[in-house]
């Protein structure tokens, strides 16, 4: 089997496959948007043909399936063929993961990659479940936003366990990069569903307070103000009565009034029926009297307006707004 | 250095790429041979996007497409779950005469979907399709928590199939190849947080994933054309949550991002843009800011690029640059059906 630093050897210079007739590709009749194929896919793919077809389970073939999946990661009978071998086999399913592991690194997005982990995790049990963790750290160390690693971490927590570290693995990344969204994402993954955690009750409280630090740190990340009406999801009477929310927008408007994730938050507490603090009625009474046509509006309506203006890309969808605060 | 010139919609290029993929796709696409058909469907689509059907033969499509069929051999493939659906490539495509017995046809959902939606799009009547046993092997790729599995020899599950399974049940015109109440309730699940859907419940808000959900559940019958209804307390979905969301992934340089705080691209103009085409709430993103920044994906040498000015295009994201600005009704572009994928015409 070719090394990446040797020369690639193609199937028919194999000794071990001499006595073995590669089978073409039937293109069947007028074929439409045909593919360019090189030679070297095209060999390969005619001698897995040829062993598929054969039944085949043996070592040769097993060699055969690496190399027509270095060429053709996404085929998925190939995949498929490979593991009827291990199996038949009786391979080493260990030996397996680290071998698939070393194509994922250079092949991190393929969907039939990560399909093979998940198969070999599962017949490999919870005892892999930290060498699956380590493995997607690796992976999101180059890219922390990888969906693939996040997806298959997930089901690994879910599905084999580790979830000791899981919290900390989410403040580290948020302390690399406090944009990163699928580490907000992992994290309200971890506060609903980790068992050593007490849920999102048990949790809400000292989330707010992280989530608040981390707005502060800079406003104009949508991440956690998303985050922050995530936690009160489905509750908002809980919402409207938790002074910190409300609080925050106005800590971040008295600092710059244009925040449109700060006026956003606030329309939304309005229109759910907050009461607003004299604190908050000030602050918006201040920014309306830089536009004296908002005069005689109400709260919604002002910020609904400043909105308009602090956030043109979306001007038609804050106009609209404004219609519904009158229903 | 000063502002590059605004871009025109470069029509001729685009018509010139979508015809020489059609006649020839590059080797750099064999590693994505699997999906060949799909490959067709992009092809195909972008040049009937462009009124330029006329560039290939509508029968040989026909016959080319329909030759990916998988048809029971015997009653035991039936028993066996084996779906009898469409194979994505000849690679996936064994001919039982010379194969031993694990060798059957992998037929997949999302070629069996490009296939269906080929078809439709050179005017070919899905009624001569052989469909009742599709469908009724589909339905076994159903898993227990409402997702699909788009083979009978295992893969990932996620929202794309149930989008493939109620397109192929919607262009047939016959549901009984799914459990739609089932698939609604995996959908729901796969709404986080923040109003957007992840591909798998617990998975980070995406664009693809969002147009999946939104787009089976508008098929299944489920969600309104009308904003106003969209936004009932009745609806299904937090379909509030679902607006700003798609609204936010509207970035400064006038495209979509993907995921939030990520880079805008090409695509996702289609993916997002469509959720809020089907759900009444299109007119409220910046169609300007959306045209200018697609005008500049376009690649020197026709077709779209993912990024702005990039010089290398990809079918994948030409195919959804033309979908895109379709949905803005550029001029020489005609419209599309949105949840299914096909032109309006088509249907």
């Amino acid at each position: 089997m070719a090394d990446a630093d040797e020369a690639w050897v193609p199937p028919s210079r194999w000794p071990e496959l001499a006595g073995v007739t590669p089978v073409p590709q039937d293109d069947g009749p007028s074929p439409v948007v045909p593919i360019a194929y090189r030679d070297d896919f095209r060999e390969v793919m005619d001698y897995f043909r040829a062993l598929y077809f054969a039944g085949e389970r043996s070592p040769r073939a097993l060699r055969l399936t690496a190399a027509a999946i270095e060429l053709n990661p996404g085929n998925y009978t190939v995949w498929h063929f490979r593991r009827l071998i291990l199996e038949a086999l009786d391979s080493d399913f260990l030996e397996e993961m680290n071998f698939v592991d070393k194509i994922a690194e250079s092949n991190p997005k393929n969907y039939q990659i990560w399909h093979h982990k998940r198969w070999l995790a599962e017949k490999l049990g919870p005892d892999v479940a930290n060498k699956e963790h380590e493995f997607t750290k690796t992976i999101l160390a180059t890219d922390s936003k990888n969906y693939h690693a996040w997806s298959h971490r997930q089901w690994v927590l879910q599905s084999l366990g580790g979830w000791e570290g899981e919290l900390q693995y989410c403040n580290q990344l948020l302390e690399e990069d406090i944009f990163n969204n699928s580490a907000w994402n992992q994290r309200y993954l971890v506060i609903t569903r980790s068992p050593l955690l007490g849920g999102m009750t048990a949790m809400r409280d000292s989330e707010v307070d992280y989530t608040i630090e981390a707005i502060l740190l800079n406003p104009q990340n949508e991440s956690p103000w998303r985050y922050l009406k995530g936690l009160y999801k489905g509750e908002n009477s809980l919402l409207l009565a938790d002074e910190r929310i409300s609080g925050v927008c106005v800590k971040v408007l008295k600092n710059d009034w244009s925040c449109v994730f700060a006026l956003s938050l606030l329309l939304d507490l309005l229109r759910l029926g907050l009461q607003p603090s004299d604190e908050l009625k000030d602050t918006i009474e201040g920014m309306k009297s830089s536009d004296p046509e908002l005069a005689d509006a109400d709260l919604a309506t002002a910020v609904c307006s400043i909105l308009q203006k602090c956030d043109p890309l979306r001007v038609n969808y804050w106009s609209w707004y404004k219609t519904t605060l009158s229903s | 250095m000063g502002k590059p010139e605004l871009a025109d919609f470069a029509r001729a290029h685009h018509v010139a790429f979508f015809d020489a993929m059609a006649t020839e796709l590059p080797g750099e696409y064999a590693p994505q041979e699997v999906n060949h058909l799909t490959l067709a469907y992009f092809a195909v689509g972008g040049l009937s996007l462009l009124r330029e059907l006329d560039r290939v033969s509508k029968d040989k499509i026909v016959e080319w497409v329909l030759s990916f069929q998988t048809h029971p051999q015997a009653i035991s493939d039936i028993d066996n779950q084996i779906f009898l659906g469409f194979c994505g490539s000849r690679s996936t495509q064994f001919s039982l005469a010379n194969a031993k017995d694990p060798c059957h046809n992998v037929s997949h959902l999302a070629s069996t979907y490009s296939a269906l939606a080929t078809l439709k799009i050179v005017g070919y009547d899905l009624a001569n399709i052989d469909s009742n046993a599709l469908l009724s092997s589909m339905k076994l790729l159903q898993q227990p928590d409402g997702s699909f599995m788009p083979t009978h020899i295992g893969a990932e599950t996620d929202l794309r199939f149930v989008y493939c399974a109620a397109a192929i049940c919607s262009m047939l015109d016959d549901w009984t190849g799914m459990d739609k109440l089932k698939a609604k309730d995996y959908i729901l699940n796969c709404q986080s947080y923040d109003g957007g859907f992840g591909m798998v419940p617990g998975s980070e808000s995406h664009g693809g994933g969002t147009f999946c959900a939104v787009a089976a559940l508008h098929l299944m019958g489920f969600i309104q054309v009308d904003l106003a209804s969209n936004l009932l307390e009745s609806a299904p979905i937090d379909t509030r949550m679902l607006l700003e969301w798609c609204l936010q992934r509207q970035v400064t340089d006038g495209g979509f991002q993907g995921r939030r705080n990520k880079d805008s691209d090409t695509c996702y103009a289609f993916w997002v843009g469509g959720v809020l085409k089907i759900i009444g709430a299109y007119h409220l993103i910046d169609h300007c800011a959306l045209r200018e920044f697609l005008l500049t994906c376009q690649s020197p040498y026709g077709g779209f690029t993912k990024f702005p000015n990039q010089r290398i295009p990809d079918i994948y994201h030409s195919y959804y640059g033309l979908a895109a600005l379709s949905l803005l009704e550029e001029e020489g572009l005609e419209l599309l059906c949105v949840e299914l994928g096909i032109l309006a015409a088509a249907l």
